[in-house]
C-alpha cells in the first residue's frame, strides 16, 4: 500500500483545562474521500484548524506524503496542498469571484499594485474549471447563491495546486448544512469529480450523507477518534450511537410524548396581521401546549412574522391577542413582560450574550426568581444556576465560565434556561432552534420541547427541516409570498408527508 | 418550570478551571499603581507624608468624578468626548447662578448637566449614531456656549462661595472629604452593580447588546442611562472644580479629559465595553494622579503631562483590548 497523502498522528490539543483533541491519529489516502462526523465539541473544529495551520498542537504530528509538516499559519497549509472550504462562508462578498478566488495568492496577476484583469480571470477561470463550473470569474460574489458561493469556495481551496507539488488535500467542513435538493446533488457531484484528483475530507452531520459520499468514515467523540467504519457495512443508526455514545432513541422527535391540545384554552390568537412588504392577513390560533410549526422558504414573510411576534418589529395591520388580551409591543422589553421567550436563529449574536457567565446569561430575561426586589441574592443564584446545568445536562466547567467557550450545543441549552427559568414564560417562539446543533443536543432539544408542552407553554417552531417540523408540530401553516398558504393538521397520529408541504412551498 | 429536565441526567462537573492569565491580566492596574508607589516613594521619601497624601487626593477627586461617569459609558461601549466641556460649562454655570440662588443655583448647575447628559444618551440611543461623533458635536456646543456667556473669561466666585465652600475645606483625619467621598461613591456604584439584578445591565450592552435586546433588556433605556449618570458626574465635578479654583471659567476642566478618559482604560476597563467596574476606575485614577506627582518629582516639565496621558491610553488599550472582538469595536 503506497504512503497515504495525509496523515495525522497523536495530535493532542488543550485549551486552558478543556482537552479538545486527545491522541487523535487518522490518515487519508490518495484520491480519497474520507468522513469525520463528531457531536458539537468532539474536536471537529480544533481538528480542521490544526490542519490549517491556525492552531498548533500540543503534541504528535502530521505528515505529507510521509514526511513530517509543520503549518505554522494559513499559508503553510496550503503550499502544502491542503486546501479548506469553511462552514461560514469566508468570501469578500462586494468584490469579484476572481478577486476572491486568487485572493493572497494573486502574484503576477497584480502588477505595479494594479490588477492585471485579464490574467486574473485567466487564473481563476483555471480553477473554475477544474470544478466545471459555469460561474464567471467576472460574476459579483453578493449576486451568488449559497450553493453558487461554495463552489466559488471550493474553486478557490482548489488553488493550491498552483503553490504544491503534492496532489491536493481538500477538507469540506460541513458543506450540506445549508444546501437542499439539486444543490446537494451538484456538490456530490463534484466531491466525485475532486476524487479523480485530489483527496478529500468530508466533514458532516448528515449521516446519511457522509456514508454516501465517503470511502471511510472516521468517528470523533470527546476529542478522540473513537471508530472507523467502512460505509458499506455500517449504516446510520450505527454511526448515531458511536457519535453519541448511547443506543439511538427510536423515537428520535419523542412522538410518543406528544399530546392533544384541543381543548385546551388559546393563548395566542393573531388575526389579519400584515406589515407591509413582509406579509399580510395572517390569522392563526396557539393553545396551551400547543406546537405551531411554520413552513415557508427564505422570502415566505416566516422570519418576519416571528419578530413582529416579538416586538423585534412593528407591524401595520392586524391585531395579536395575548390571553384575552390585546397586545401590540413597541420593542421585546414590552413582550418579555408579557410572557414571550424568544431563542433566536442567531444564536451567538442574539441568544447568548458572549463575555458574560453561564449564570449570569441564565438570568439575563429575568432575574426575579433569584431577587428580593431589585436586589440579588447570590446564594440563590448560584443554587438556581447549578440546578439549571445539572438539569439540562449543559457540559461547562463551571457556572462562572465565559458562556462563549461553550460548544453549540450547550449554548442553546443557557439560552433555554434562560427562559425557562422565567415564571412569567407563556409563549415561546423557537427560530431554528436545532441548527447548527449535534444529533445528541437536537434530541435534547426534541425532550425539551416535548416537556415544556407538557407545562402548558405555547410554542411558535420555525424548524430546520420539514421533518422536524412535521414530528414536533400539532398545526402547521405554510406561508408563501408573505401569506398564510394552507394549514394543516399535525395532532399525533395524524401527519402530513414532506412533500405536502413543500408543494405549498414553492 | 421545575419539570424540565433533560432525558439522562448526570452530575455536573465540579473541575473548576483556574484561568491564572487572565486573573494576572485583570490585577495588572494595581500591581503597577503599587509598582509606582514604591517608585516614587525611593525617589522622593516625602511622598508618602500626610500634607503630600493630601494633596494628591485632592487633586484626584475631580479627575475620578469625570472618570466615573466615563466609565458607565464606556462599559456599555460606547464614549462621552464632551464629559470635560459640559463640566467647564458647569463651572460658568456656577459662577453665574450661585451668587444670586446659593446652594439652589449649585442643585440647578448639577440637574443641568445631568439632563445634558440625557440629552446626549437620548440622541445617541434613538438615532443609534456612534456616541464619539454626537458627543464630539456636544463637546463643541457647550465649549462654545461657555465661552460665550463666560466673555471668554474666568468668573471669580465669591458670592456665596460658602455654599460649596465646605466641600474642599473639610477634613478627616487630615485627609480631604472631598477625596473620600468620591471614592465612597466609586463604592456605592460597585456594590450596586453586585447587588442590584440588573447590575450588569452596562456590562451587558457593551458585550452583547443584541442579546439583551433579544432577552427583554431595555437597551435604549440603559444607553440613556449611562449618558445621563455621565452628565450627572460631570455636574458634581464641575462643583468640586468651582470650589476648589475659588472661579468658574470656560475652558476649566478641559485639561481634565485626557487624564479621566486614561484613568478608566488604565483602570482595567475595556475600550469596547463589557469589562469593568468602578473600583478599576479608582485605581486608573490613583495611578494618574501618582504618575503626574512622579513625573514632576523627576523633573518632567508639566506641560509634558498631556503628552504622557495621551500616550497611556493608547499603550492601556493596546494591553488590554480583545482582539477577538475587534469587528465590534465602536
Amino acid at each position: 500500500m503506497s504512503v497515504p497523502v495525509l496523515e495525522v498522528k497523536n495530535l493532542t490539543k488543550t485549551f486552558k483545562n478543556v482537552v479538545a483533541l486527545d491522541n487523535i491519529t487518522f490518515e487519508v489516502r490518495q484520491n480519497e474521500v474520507v468522513g469525520l462526523i463528531g457531536e458539537n465539541g468532539a474536536g471537529k473544529s480544533t481538528l480542521l484548524k490544526i490542519l490549517s495551520g491556525i492552531y498548533q498542537p500540543d503534541s504528535g504530528e502530521i505528515r505529507r506524503n510521509g514526511e513530517k509538516a509543520v503549518f505554522r499559519g494559513p499559508k503553510d497549509s496550503a503550499t502544502a496542498g491542503i486546501g479548506m472550504v469553511h462552514q461560514e462562508q469566508s468570501l469578500v462578498t462586494s468584490v469579484t469571484v476572481a478577486e476572491n478566488i486568487l485572493l493572497g495568492s494573486e502574484m503576477d496577476a497584480v502588477r505595479g499594485g494594479f490588477y492585471n484583469w485579464r490574467t486574473l480571470n485567466a487564473k481563476a477561470q483555471k480553477q473554475l474549471d477544474k470544478i466545471q463550473s459555469p460561474i464567471s470569474p467576472t460574476d459579483k460574489v453578493e449576486d451568488l447563491s449559497f450553493a453558487q458561493r461554495q463552489m466559488v469556495e471550493l474553486a478557490k481551496a482548489l488553488g493550491v495546486e498552483e503553490f504544491s507539488k503534492e496532489s491536493p488535500v481538500i477538507v469540506l467542513d460541513e458543506p450540506t448544512s445549508v444546501l437542499e435538493g439539486d444543490e446537494l446533488e451538484v456538490l456530490f457531484a463534484q466531491i466525485e469529480r475532486l476524487r479523480q484528483f485530489a483527496s478529500v475530507i468530508f466533514v458532516s452531520h448528515r449521516l446519511d450523507e457522509v456514508l454516501r459520499v465517503s470511502d471511510r468514515v472516521y468517528i470523533l467523540k470527546d476529542g478522540k477518534s473513537v471508530a472507523e467504519r467502512n460505509p458499506d457495512t455500517a449504516d446510520v443508526d450505527e454511526l448515531h450511537r458511536l457519535m453519541v455514545g448511547r443506543e439511538s432513541s427510536a423515537e428520535f422527535y419523542h412522538e410518543s410524548e406528544q399530546t392533544p391540545v384541543v381543548d385546551e384554552p388559546v393563548v395566542l390568537k393573531v388575526e389579519g396581521l400584515g406589515k407591509t412588504r413582509a406579509f399580510s392577513g395572517v390569522s392563526f390560533e396557539v393553545r396551551k401546549g400547543e406546537v405551531l410549526g411554520i413552513s415557508g422558504v427564505q422570502g415566505s414573510g416566516r422570519e418576519e412574522l416571528t419578530r413582529v411576534l416579538f416586538g423585534a418589529e412593528p407591524f401595520d395591520s392586524g391585531t395579536i391577542t395575548l390571553d384575552g388580551r390585546k397586545v401590540r409591543f413597541a420593542s421585546p422589553v414590552g413582550a418579555v413582560r408579557a410572557g414571550y421567550g424568544y431563542i433566536p436563529a442567531e444564536r451567538r449574536i442574539e441568544g447568548i450574550a458572549q463575555g458574560l457567565s453561564v449564570q449570569d446569561n441564565i438570568f439575563l430575561a429575568d432575574p426575579s426568581p433569584v431577587s428580593v426586589g431589585p436586589f440579588f441574592v447570590p446564594s440563590r443564584a448560584r443554587a438556581a444556576a447549578s440546578e439549571w446545568i445539572t438539569r439540562l445536562r449543559i457540559r461547562t466547567p463551571n457556572r462562572n465560565t465565559n458562556v462563549s467557550n461553550l460548544s453549540g450545543g450547550n449554548q442553546q441549552k443557557v439560552v433555554l434556561a434562560k427562559w425557562l427559568n422565567s415564571p412569567r414564560l407563556r409563549v415561546l417562539i423557537l427560530d431554528h432552534p436545532t441548527r447548527g446543533l449535534d444529533v445528541g443536543a437536537k434530541e435534547d432539544v426534541y425532550t425539551f420541547i416535548r416537556q415544556l408542552c407538557g407545562q402548558g407553554i405555547a410554542i411558535i417552531l420555525l424548524a430546520d427541516t420539514l421533518e422536524e417540523t412535521i414530528a414536533l408540530s400539532h398545526s402547521i401553516f405554510v406561508m408563501r409570498d408573505g401569506e398564510i398558504q394552507r394549514r394543516f393538521d399535525a395532532s399525533p397520529g395524524n401527519k402530513p408527508k414532506p412533500v405536502e408541504l413543500v408543494e405549498q412551498m414553492v | 418550570m421545575s419539570q424540565i429536565t433533560a432525558p439522562e441526567p448526570t452530575a455536573a462537573r465540579a473541575d473548576v478551571e483556574v484561568d491564572w492569565k487572565s486573573h494576572i491580566v485583570a490585577a495588572l492596574p494595581l500591581i503597577v499603581l503599587v509598582l509606582l508607589i514604591v517608585v516614587v516613594t525611593a525617589n522622593q521619601p516625602n511622598f508618602i507624608a500626610l500634607g503630600s497624601v493630601r494633596g494628591l487626593l485632592e487633586s484626584m477627586a475631580p479627575i475620578l468624578l469625570l472618570a466615573l461617569g466615563q466609565t458607565f459609558v464606556i462599559l456599555t461601549g460606547g464614549i462621552d468626548l464632551s464629559f470635560a466641556a459640559t463640566a467647564s460649562f458647569g463651572t460658568v454655570l456656577l459662577a453665574l447662578w450661585m451668587p444670586g440662588l446659593g446652594v439652589a443655583g449649585v442643585i440647578a448647575v448639577v440637574a443641568a448637566l445631568t439632563l445634558i447628559g440625557f440629552i446626549n444618551g437620548f440622541v445617541i440611543a434613538m438615532t443609534q449614531i456612534p456616541s464619539f461623533i454626537a458627543t464630539l458635536g456636544a463637546l463643541g456646543l457647550y465649549s462654545g456656549l461657555g465661552l460665550a456667556i463666560s466673555g471668554a473669561s474666568n468668573i471669580r466666585i465669591s458670592t456665596g462661595y460658602e455654599a460649596i465652600g465646605w466641600i474642599t475645606d473639610l477634613r478627616i483625619a487630615g485627609l480631604p472629604l472631598s477625596a473620600l467621598l468620591v471614592i465612597l461613591i466609586a463604592v456605592i456604584i460597585a456594590v450596586a452593580m453586585k447587588v442590584l439584578s440588573r447590575g450588569k445591565s452596562f456590562h451587558a450592552i457593551g458585550l452583547a447588546e443584541q442579546a439583551l435586546l433579544m432577552s427583554g433588556g431595555s437597551t435604549i433605556r440603559i444607553r440613556i442611562l449611562a449618558f445621563t449618570l455621565c452628565g450627572l458626574f460631570s455636574g458634581l465635578a464641575a462643583v468640586m472644580l468651582a470650589a476648589s479654583q475659588h472661579s468658574g471659567g470656560p475652558t476649566l476642566a478641559d485639561t481634565l479629559q485626557l487624564p479621566a478618559i486614561a484613568a478608566v482604560v488604565i483602570g482595567g476597563t475595556a475600550i469596547t465595553g463589557g469589562v469593568g467596574g468602578a473600583m478599576k476606575t479608582v485605581v486608573g485614577a490613583l495611578i494618574i494622579v501618582v504618575l503626574r506627582v512622579g513625573l514632576s518629582a523627576v523633573g518632567v516639565d508639566p506641560s509634558f503631562e498631556q503628552i504622557v496621558y495621551g500616550t497611556v491610553i493608547i499603550a492601556a488599550v493596546v494591553l488590554t483590548i480583545d482582539r477577538s472582538r475587534l469587528g465590534v469595536v465602536k
